[in-house]
């Protein structure tokens, strides 16, 4: 019995051992330690240490993965800079699975070392609304590169969110993709199961009231459903003339396959959040046609948006998408306003001077904030999938 | 609108019942717990995956492979989680095996990478039209294994030496090693080859979905378990129809309430029945 239970315990060290060498992986990337020898910062004075929570494994693990390296990136080129104030800036990350009970663990490791000064948050609005009593209660900024969610910043004075609110959004769907766009009167929303959808399909739900475009039938469902044809089925009895999924890219390209296998020739429309190559990937020849909306594009004629997705891409193989392009612009604003806090860098000064910043234009666009710590988005653009790629329909104009 | 569904049903259950085959040989028939079953199958899916993209998209071979590379696996996991505690109550062997689904999706996730990928489907979407419901090939091509496995294990288990000796180990292990069966060995084989239905299964059900992902074990694993017992545990052609009933009833429970009651419908549906059948639905007497 005793050989038993110590081959039992020797297992599970060695299990913890693999669960805990993923976590470590992001830690000894961080670029600040390696890349400290090449680059001029090196005045022995303290670093300047960022915590970046994000989902590096789990089902969002390649946004994870991508703002990591979005982040690094940054980082890398602040500190070739001479960093902050001649203070290097040093990553610590932490895998959130994009879970809001490890978001909220990882804010208690967080706000409970002091030398970390801010937090890159969870770009998803669940983790970050999980970890803000936290980050509020230790005076800690959380600067979430996309979390949507308009209850989010409204947890406390030191939740920042940098890329607009669902509220934006559902209206830029109702009113110019379904309504002016697409012409669509009857649309079936299929819209997934968590804090983020469910808000989403509130939103949009309310302004497609107001401008008249009818919602026949709205289903919900749960992350990681991999079976849609009866959601379908029943969806296509109220006989839509536009087909509006929100979700994440893994779900949607299983949502279109099945669509079209079932020979239904159907508008669809897909949220900005499943805007990303993988999308194509995923679904192939069937997600052409499918429409969508995105606030942001990798625009070649921007010389500074394609140096960074060139970096990026050489680095994750993948091209950056618009969180993983926010988390580079989280970075350089929270770089910025650390930078104007002159001598005295401390927490509450960080979030003073965040909020206070003026003038930062980021990759994805300007950036100030407004009373309640958020960004209005309003460089919504409508894009198509054609030939497998993706395709600018409207400019940002399009909004009258 | 519900024969559609239906049809969406026994689709879904074809898949149920796939996964489901291979669980109740090694834990009906076998006697053994496990709960990597699961991974075993998301492992099946990611060698469907290899197969394809290094070997090209012929079919047989993914099967073969996924059957091979998975039947592989269970000899390791017999090793490791239940050779050693052979004699030990079965609750050790059981946490090995959890801990063991969790060591293979991390396997798998620093090996493949963690994102999404996709699955060719060799069918297309051809389909042929019964009475106004399209029934796709991929769907019949399921269906056929599903039977053709249930009729090979039935007869593998009742008429040949081997599938004689696994069922008895599962009655009584000291009997059966007084009559000269190598229980271990015995044992062995058959987590092997439920083992290996189970990357069978995970080849055809990246080929259904399109899209695989190495955390896709966790439910898919809890659902096999389901339908096995649902099905009466210790007969695969009950886990089979334990797997159709389930996928049927969950379709139905949609159309009914919403897609978000999918698994609260298979749950329910499985803990009314054991209220009821204990032994579940297909077992004659209980063991």
């Amino acid at each position: 019995m005793k050989r038993f239970l110590a081959l039992i315990l020797t297992l599970s060290m060695v299990l913890l051992c693999v669960a805990g060498c993923s976590n470590q992986s992001g830690g000894n990337d961080d670029p600040a330690g390696s890349q400290g020898s090449e680059t001029p910062v090196t005045e022995n004075k303290d670093p300047i240490r960022i915590g970046l929570s994000t989902p590096i494994t789990g089902s969002q693990a390649e946004n994870g993965v991508g703002t990591q390296a979005a982040v690094e990136i940054a980082v890398e080129e602040i500190n070739a800079a001479g960093g902050i104030n001649g203070r290097p800036v040093e990553l610590v990350i932490q895998d959130s699975k994009s879970d809001p009970t490890q978001a909220a663990q990882i804010a208690t490791m967080f706000t409970e070392d002091e030398t970390i000064l801010a937090e890159i948050g969870d770009f998803a609005s669940g983790a970050c609304m999980a970890a803000a009593p936290i980050y509020e209660e230790a005076g800690m900024v959380q600067l979430s590169p996309t979390a949507s969610n308009p209850d989010y910043t409204l947890l406390g004075e030191y939740m920042f969110s940098i890329f607009g609110k669902t509220t934006d959004e559902g209206k830029f769907i109702a009113d110019y993709l379904l309504k002016k766009y697409l012409k669509a009167e009857n649309v079936a929303v299929i819209y997934v199961n968590s804090d983020w959808g469910v808000e989403a399909y509130d939103i949009l739900s309310g302004y497609c009231e107001e401008n008249g475009v009818n919602i026949v039938a709205s289903e919900t469902f749960f992350e990681g459903e991999k079976d849609f044809n009866a959601i379908l089925t029943k969806v296509r009895q109220t006989n839509p003339d536009t087909v509006m999924l929100m979700m994440s890219y893994d779900s949607g390209a299983v949502a279109i396959k099945q669509i079209r296998q079932m020979d239904w020739d159907v508008q669809v429309a897909i949220s900005g959040l499943a805007y990303s190559e993988q999308l194509i990937t995923l679904a192939g020849e069937d997600c052409e046609g499918v429409y969508s909306e995105i606030g942001f594009v990798i625009d070649d004629s921007n010389p500074e948006i394609m140096e960074f997705a060139t970096e990026f891409e050489s680095r994750t193989g993948f091209a950056p998408n618009m969180m993983m392009t926010c988390a580079y612009d989280a970075m350089n604003m929270l770089a910025k306003a650390i930078e104007n806090c002159g001598d005295n860098v401390t927490r509450a000064a960080i979030r003073d001077q965040l909020f206070e910043l003026e003038g930062f234009e980021g990759l994805t666009g300007p950036k100030v904030f407004n009373e309640d710590r958020t960004i209005t988005q309003r460089n919504f653009k409508i894009v198509t999938i054609e030939n497998g790629a993706w395709k600018t329909l409207t400019d940002s104009d399009y909004i009258d | 609108m519900i024969l559609e569904q239906l049809m969406n049903g026994l689709g879904q259950g074809a898949i149920y019942a796939l996964m489901s085959i291979g669980y109740a040989l090694i834990f009906g028939v076998v006697g053994l717990v496990t709960f990597v079953h699961g991974d075993v199958i998301m492992l099946g899916a990611f060698t469907a995956y290899y197969s394809f993209v290094l070997l090209g998209g012929n079919l047989l071979l993914a099967i073969l492979l996924g059957f091979a590379v998975s039947g592989a696996m269970g000899f390791f996991i017999h090793r490791i989680c239940y050779n050693r505690f052979f004699n030990s109550p079965r609750q050790i062997s059981l946490i090995c095996t959890i801990g063991m689904g969790m060591f293979l999706r991390n396997l798998v996730q620093v090996v493949a990478g963690t994102e999404s990928k996709p699955i060719p489907n060799l069918f297309g979407s051809g389909s042929v039209t019964l009475a106004g419901l399209r029934i796709t090939y991929m769907q019949l091509f399921i269906f056929a294994v599903v039977m053709a496995l249930v009729l090979v294990l039935t007869i593998f288990l009742n008429k040949t030496r081997v599938g004689m000796s696994l069922k008895s180990v599962s009655m009584d292990k000291t009997a059966s090693a007084l009559v000269g069966i190598d229980t271990k060995r015995t044992t062995t084989v058959g987590n092997m080859i439920g083992c290996g239905l189970a990357g069978v299964a995970g080849v055809l059900l990246a080929m259904y979905y399109g899209t695989i992902t190495p955390m896709m074990g966790g439910n898919i694993g809890m659902k096999a378990f389901c339908c096995a017992v649902l099905g009466g545990a210790s007969s695969v052609g009950g886990a089979a129809v334990g797997g159709l009933l389930i996928g049927v009833c969950e379709n139905l429970g949609i159309m009914v309430f919403s897609a978000g009651m999918r698994d609260t419908v298979s749950f329910l549906l499985l803990i009314l029945i054991l209220l009821v059948k204990p032994e579940g639905l297909f077992t004659r007497r209980s063991r």
